[in-house]
């Protein structure tokens, strides 16, 4: 009786030791990550809550929510929440799409699917400021720019010699923003689908074709439902992602012509205004603008779905 | 309803030397039950892909009543198929996966309804409509399968081993339920089956495959008595029958001191062959115990007596022979009479029954004359 009870202790500090000696060579990386990351954001949180502006260092102290007041009520602010909130939106749904059709096409076989797969890569892989300085200067530039260059080369074909040159950035800024995310983030949803395409069960498609679908009637009832889980991730990280672009609109636009989204609107009040105080009380609306669309966007689909599949 | 043809079909794997079904040959008739049965990889699930338009055919030709189905798509073929793995739509109700085919053909609503409860009636699924396949046992899943398929009246059902992921008990219990339904429906239907029980059980008729060619299609019972080749003997029948090479004593084929007479159709046709031996198979049950004093009687030591209560089958081997595995090594099956088994290790006489022999020819495995 007390061996057993002593054995069963013993095994029990035995497993505890076995227990750390696990965890042990982890506590580190945890204490790091902690330290990058969850101690930062209670500092944000905390200094939200304060009127802390490097201009007046006086009134530094407690406010309330006076901050966050102010971001919400803020024209300023509240147009660049929109402006983030239309950003997102369009580049989320705009590469979702291309990155279907795109994955479709991949989907099929045909002579050098490797490397065209690769080529259709890259966009995701080049950094992202390299790929906004890019857009505004090799692509949307109107001297020198690809774009005017086409339609330059085009016109020329038809023998004018006064194609139309668009100032592509200052007459429509943002969707000039958005075409740059979209080029970058259409391969990211494409990699995706393609792998929720790869993984479809063939003899479900087998059992369709016999009960008579066509390839538009699999597409519908069949890959689309299948593709259903992957849509909303691609949705998901993507949201995420580009809630909280920084470097397209900095680089192309730098805010101007009501491009501001909610990050670039952070950046300057932080490091033009030194209002540290409302620029974290933005960076927490952030925070929590990005829970609310990645709900949202997940919510919004599933009923759809389910609404699809009960009919 | 219709019949369907296979005429010379073949099919041909890319890259492959040797044709997966090698000019296929079948009449099957208006409301038939036929099975096709084989080995792994003998092309019998091939030979049914090809009817049902997901395997191209490289040769030849394939019919469905008199339409030449053999360049169609699987969707105007009006035939309905049940997999294997059952495919059902994973998102879509037990209702929804029935009625699917009938929604695709632009069915009302009202129509595809009562054609659903029809079928789930039958096939005992009304409580179950409203469920996703994922919420339904292995057995469930599978009349959902049949119920995909008998919701259309299609021309020809086409049953890819719809059992093989059932457990025993309920592949027995559903064995018998598809061959009562497809009586009572009369629907013409191909079953691919690896299990020669089933194939047994349930067919019409038999097809026997082997290695992409149609080794026999006949009645169960005609490929139990009168197989056509060594294969087929073999293959039918559990426990199998036993085959072994005789040689050729005058009238008589000999193998230790097994003795089996030959009549004389079947010394005819091996003289005209110039064989000095024979292949010669009896089944288990074409063996009687008897004393030593038989004048066929051949020694055999009891190895393992499997009991199973309606039969007891001794295993075991010739006692004159040297040992090794198979028949032709003098290993042996006989089905004695469960209620005075022999023991194990004992040595025993048993005899052929006259008459019960099947033989075939050394050279080219196939039926003698007898």
């Amino acid at each position: 009786m007390t061996t057993s009870a002593a054995t069963a202790r013993s095994g029990d500090v035995l497993r505890r030791s076995a227990d750390w000696a696990r965890r042990a060579p982890l506590l580190p990386a945890l204490i790091f990550t902690i330290v990058v990351t969850q101690l930062p954001f209670v500092v944000t949180l905390i200094v939200s809550f304060m009127d802390w502006n490097a201009y007046y260092p006086d009134e530094r102290g407690f406010t309330g929510l006076t901050n966050y007041k102010r971001v919400l009520t803020d024209v300023n602010m509240r147009d660049a929440i929109l402006t983030t909130v239309l950003l997102t939106v369009t580049v989320v749904l705009v590469s979702l799409f291309l990155g279907l059709v795109i994955a479709l096409l991949l989907d099929r076989k045909f002579i050098g699917r490797g490397a065209v797969r690769t080529m259709m890569i890259t966009p995701f892989l080049v950094v992202p400021v390299a790929a906004a300085l890019l857009w505004k200067h090799a692509l949307f530039n109107p001297e020198y720019g690809l774009l005017n260059g086409m339609i330059t080369a085009v016109w020329r074909l038809f023998g004018s010699d006064h194609p139309p040159q668009p100032d592509w950035i200052s007459t429509m800024p943002l969707v000039s923003v958005e075409t740059a995310l979209i080029w970058q983030w259409t391969p990211f949803m494409m990699l995706i689908l393609l792998a929720g395409l790869q993984g479809r069960p063939l003899d479900v498609i087998e059992a369709a074709r016999i009960d008579g679908a066509g390839s538009w009637q699999i597409f519908r009832y069949m890959t689309f439902p299948h593709l259903r889980q992957y849509l909303e991730l691609g949705a998901l990280l993507g949201s995420i992602y580009i809630v909280q672009n920084f470097d397209a609109v900095f680089t192309i636009t730098s805010g101007g012509l009501g491009t501001a989204n909610l990050p670039y609107t952070i950046y300057q009040t932080f490091y033009q205004a030194h209002d540290y105080g409302r620029a974290s009380a933005a960076g927490v609306v952030v925070v929590i603008g990005t829970i609310i669309i990645a709900t949202f966007a997940l919510r919004t689909v599933s009923s759809l779905f389910r609404e699809e599949t009960s009919r | 309803m219709a019949s369907v043809t296979y005429d010379k079909a073949s099919r041909i794997y890319p890259g492959a030397e040797r044709p997966a079904v090698d000019a296929l040959d079948l009449d099957i008739a208006d409301g038939e039950f036929l099975v096709l049965v084989g080995p792994s990889g003998c092309g019998k699930s091939t030979s049914l892909r090809m009817l049902a338009g997901l395997e191209e055919v490289n040769h030849g030709q394939i019919r469905i009543g008199d339409r030449d189905v053999t360049h169609l798509a699987p969707k105007d073929r009006d035939i309905a198929m049940v997999f294997q793995s059952y495919a059902l739509y994973p998102h879509m109700t037990v209702a929804q996966n029935m009625g699917f085919a009938l929604k695709i053909a632009g069915r009302s609503k009202e129509e595809i309804t009562s054609r659903v409860a029809e079928a789930a009636k039958i096939l005992d699924l009304q409580s179950h409509l409203d469920r996703k396949p994922k919420a339904l046992s292995g057995g469930q899943r599978q009349r959902v399968a049949m119920g995909r398929a008998i919701v259309r009246s299609p021309q020809v059902f086409l049953m890819d081993e719809p059992l093989s992921n059932l457990d025993a008990k309920l592949r027995v219990q559903t064995r018998t339920q598809i061959a009562a339904l497809q009586r009572r429906l009369g629907t013409t239907t191909v079953y691919v089956t690896h299990d020669q029980v089933e194939a047994m059980t349930m067919g019409d008729r038999v097809a026997v495959l082997k290695d992409g060619i149609l080794a026999q299609c006949d009645t169960p019972l005609r490929l139990y008595q009168q197989p056509a080749s060594v294969f087929v003997a073999g293959f039918i029948g559990s426990p199998g029958m036993n085959i072994a090479e005789f040689k050729l004593d005058g009238t008589d084929a000999v193998l230790g001191q097994a003795r089996v007479h030959l009549a004389s159709a079947t010394l005819t046709a091996l003289a005209e062959e110039g064989a000095d031996r024979i292949v010669v198979g009896f089944r288990p049950e074409s063996v009687d115990l008897v004393t030593e004093n038989d004048p066929d009687a051949f020694p055999v030591t009891v190895a393992v007596v499997e009991e199973l209560g309606s039969d007891a089958f001794l295993h075991g081997w010739h006692s004159d022979l040297p040992r090794g595995d198979g028949t032709g090594n003098g290993q042996i099956i006989a089905r004695v009479d469960p209620n005075h088994t022999p023991a194990k290790g004992s040595r025993v006489y048993l005899r052929i029954q006259p008459g019960k022999g099947h033989f075939f020819s050394v050279t080219t495995a196939q039926r003698l004359p007898s």
